[in-house]
């Protein structure tokens, strides 16, 4: 049992979770998540890490709302307890440092990358952010994340239509302003982390896309994770979260993230008290 | 050799001197060998066939008091039991016997917790047939074994829980220390219950959300019920056992962070969590999963209550389960309970090779299941949404033994033809976790990525961390699991007596 501090909406549909987890606190690194189990009767679901706190033994997450688990999430107060908090789970991310890292976060990505912007910082890389949102009211946490960037972007998908910004323009421009960048990270939805890496495989800047594929434990005992790289099978919980972005087998993951849409909807239906829809007699 | 020299001297001398006792001389007088013996074994009482492929309640009912009590006439008390050489925990089998046969059921259970800490789930999911009902001396008499498992089950479920704290008294050095014990599944379990009567503070740690292994995540409810499980744990906790859940040795904290935090032992039970995958194409279609998630799902995450509980899992018409062993007959049988109108498990070798239980194979028999054998997938196909449609099967035949002794399968070629599938789980087997064993530098593990242990100890290459169970055995069963663990406890308190 896990006890709130704070769960507050960050801009619309994102919310800010912080939760007393000592021990994950202690341990956590840049780049890993943890499996969060909102109730009693509640899913296994693994989020970024949004930062740590050992001092004060807190973690803090950033969700979107989307299914069940994550509106029951919503909805706890501060005060409340989550059913369970396992972790910190994958691999963090790989510090060299004397690097050029592009970090892209679209969605809850900018909070899971704040804090592999300040290792790779700290570590004297420099880091170069981006910021993918519908427009300005969706951008949060732009302060904090300025303090560990050496640059800071936003791209409002609102502009791509107005002006023709693009994410292909914006990654050029920052290719022509830092021709030694070496390495682009990815966290945030589905469609950013492949449109990224097809627009990063012509140059062959090494992709690393954080993956959020379905998963039930989470430490490697089931397969639910498991994705192709190569060729070869990887479990997402202990070999990734991070991927090669550029050997990615993109559709099987895209099919196998959807694995479960019908029963989604069903739960979704049920949580809500709606009624749900009959399927037509075969 | 006789069977009682089997056992240690020690044991086998207890075994004589219970024998020899009034009591016992004066139950072996009632009724005569030749009575006994024309008594026939009785059947467990079962949950019909009809009414239990629709739900996930327990198929075995478990005997009366009265059947019981027949059941144990039927027992000979002979003076070579082979039974207790049978048992990896050696339980005095027929001194407990023996009590039901006079009504000292409360006897009866002292007697088992002796040196089985989980009797309620031994007899429930031990492999009697192989181990003491193979060895009683019935068989011999060509009659059918005592049904030592139904027995054992009966006694454990009859009592809510009796306090034996008494039976281990704390010694003077192990007082204070702390042991930590990675994982409850079995294994663990043991080792913490063991250590706890020696006077440890024991730390059991579980990576999951609830306490219990292989018997939590993978045995189905229909064969243990939770309600057992869950008052097997507790009397564990009962002892002074701590059980911290979701705490992932090896990420939430190092093992070195736990000496440090004055832990002076290890038993690591971390069980055989890496589902193994047949490697052919198709493998990751949707519809396509490992028997751990499957089960995973439904036994540990309730999606059989799906949406009542959050955790989907796929409902299917039908469905191939691959495998042959008791994981297989697990998930195919959980299919059917989960509406699935055919399910079938296909089968590399023959049905004499099947290492599943007995009695899950006739009971998979019973609630319909098809059996395929000498058959193996050799794709999975999909359709254009990257669904699982069928699967395309190869015949095999029998070729000499392999190094496992029994028959290698050789593929017949020609032979490959489709069937169609809208699920299926590969339950081929699962080799011991890697989280945590492969980050010890200089921990020895074997081929399989099995910790390596000197079976007179359980002792690691590591001083002071001990293994046990599937993370050693690969998979295997309880009981040998919890032997694992009993040995291990007595010897983390040899070791830490020394320091």
């Amino acid at each position: 049992m896990n006890r709130i501090v704070k769960n507050q909406r960050l801009v619309p549909n994102l919310y800010h979770l912080v939760v007393e987890a000592p021990e994950v606190a202690r341990s956590a690194r840049p780049g890993q998540f943890v499996m969060v189990i909102p109730d009693e009767k509640g899913e296994r679901i693994p989020l970024n890490l949004a930062d740590f706190d050992k001092d004060k033994g807190t973690i803090e997450l950033v969700y979107l709302v989307v299914g069940v688990s994550t509106r029951k999430l919503s909805r706890l107060k501060p005060g409340a307890f989550l059913a369970g908090v396992a972790g910190p789970l994958g691999h963090p991310v790989e510090v060299s440092g004397q690097e050029t890292v592009l970090l892209v976060g679209g969605c809850f990505g900018p909070a899971g990358l704040y804090p592999v912007a300040r290792a790779l910082k700290l570590a004297g890389n420099k880091v170069i952010f981006l910021t993918e949102a519908k427009d300005r009211a969706y951008v949060y946490w732009e302060d904090k994340i300025k303090a560990v960037a050496d640059q800071y972007l936003n791209l409002f998908r609102r502009d791509c239509f107005d002006s023709g910004k693009t994410l292909e323009t914006a990654l050029n421009r920052i290719k022509e302003k830092n021709p030694e960048l070496s390495r682009v990270l990815v966290i945030g939805c589905d469609y950013l982390l492949h449109k990224i890496s097809s627009l990063t495989a012509a140059s062959g800047i090494k992709t690393g896309v954080y993956l959020t594929p379905i998963m039930v434990d989470g430490t490697g005992m089931c397969g639910a994770c498991r994705v192709t790289v190569s060729g070869k099978t990887y479990f997402a919980c202990v070999d990734g979260p991070v991927f090669d972005g550029h050997s990615l087998d993109w559709a099987e993951y895209f099919a196998r993230r959807r694995a479960f849409l019908p029963q989604e909807q069903l739960a979704l239906s049920h949580l809500e008290n709606l009624p749900v829809e009959q399927k037509k007699n075969e | 050799m006789s069977k009682l020299e089997r056992l240690e001297p020690e044991l086998a001398q207890r075994l004589i001197q219970e024998r020899e006792k009034d009591w016992r001389k004066a139950l072996r007088r009632d009724l005569s060998v030749q009575q006994r013996l024309a008594i026939p074994r009785h059947k467990m009482p079962e949950q019909p066939v009809s009414q239990r492929i629709k739900n996930f309640l327990e198929v075995n009912l478990g005997y009366t008091l009265e059947l019981a009590r027949a059941e144990a006439q039927r027992c000979l008390d002979c003076g070579q039991p082979g039974c207790v050489a049978g048992c990896p925990v050696a339980i005095d089998i027929p001194t407990f016997i023996k009590h039901i046969e006079a009504g000292e059921l409360d006897r009866a259970l002292l007697k088992i917790r002796e040196t089985n800490g989980l009797p309620a789930i031994c007899g429930r999911v031990c492999p009697q047939e192989v181990q003491c009902e193979k060895n009683c001396n019935l068989v011999r008499a060509g009659k059918e074994p005592v049904a030592i498992g139904h027995l054992e089950r009966f006694v454990a479920d009859y009592f809510s829980r009796l306090s034996d704290k008494t039976s281990f008294p704390a010694t003077e050095c192990s007082a204070g220390k702390k042991v930590a014990v990675v994982g409850s599944g079995p294994a663990g379990l043991t080792a913490a219950a063991d250590l706890a009567r020696l006077g440890y503070h024991v730390t059991v740690f579980e990576a999951l959300h609830l306490p219990g292994g292989v018997l939590a995540y993978g045995i189905p409810e229909f064969r243990l019920p939770r309600t057992i499980l869950n008052s097997e744990i507790n009397f564990i906790k009962s002892l002074g056992v701590e059980i911290k859940t979701n705490f992932i040795v090896g990420r939430t904290a190092t093992l070195e962070d736990l000496k440090e935090a004055g832990f002076r032992a290890f038993f690591l039970g971390t069980g055989a969590g890496l589902p193994a995958f047949m490697g052919v194409p198709g493998e990751n279609l949707l519809g396509v999963f490992s028997a751990n998630e499957y089960l995973t799902r439904v036994n540990l995450m309730k999606s059989f209550r799906f949406p009542e509980y959050d955790t989907p899992v796929l409902a299917a018409r039908k469905v191939a389960v691959i495998g042959g062993g008791n994981v297989a007959m697990d998930a195919v049988r959980t299919a059917l309970r989960l509406g699935a109108r055919e399910a079938t498990i296909y089968y590399r070798r023959s049905r004499a090779e099947m290492p599943a239980r007995v009695e899950e194979v006739k009971h998979a028999e019973e609630e319909g299941v098809i059996f395929n054998f000498l058959t193996v997938p050799v794709r999975f196909l999909g359709d254009s949404q990257g669904r699982l449609r069928g699967l395309l099967l190869q015949k095999l035949t029998l070729g000499p033994p392999d190094s496992s002794g029994r028959p290698r399968p050789v593929p017949v070629p020609g032979s490959e033809y489709e069937v169609e599938a809208d699920l299926a789980v590969v339950a081929i087997g699962q080799s011991p976790n890697p989280l945590l064993i492969k980050q010890l530098p200089g921990l020895k593990l074997g081929r399989w990525g099995n910790v390596e242990v000197d079976w007179e100890n359980m002792g690691t290459s590591l001083p002071g961390i001990f293994a046990g169970g599937d993370a050693v055995r690969g998979g295997a069963t309880v009981i040998l699991a919890m032997g694992d663990g009993r040995k291990a406890a007595r010897h983390i308190d040899i070791f830490l007596r020394k320091c």
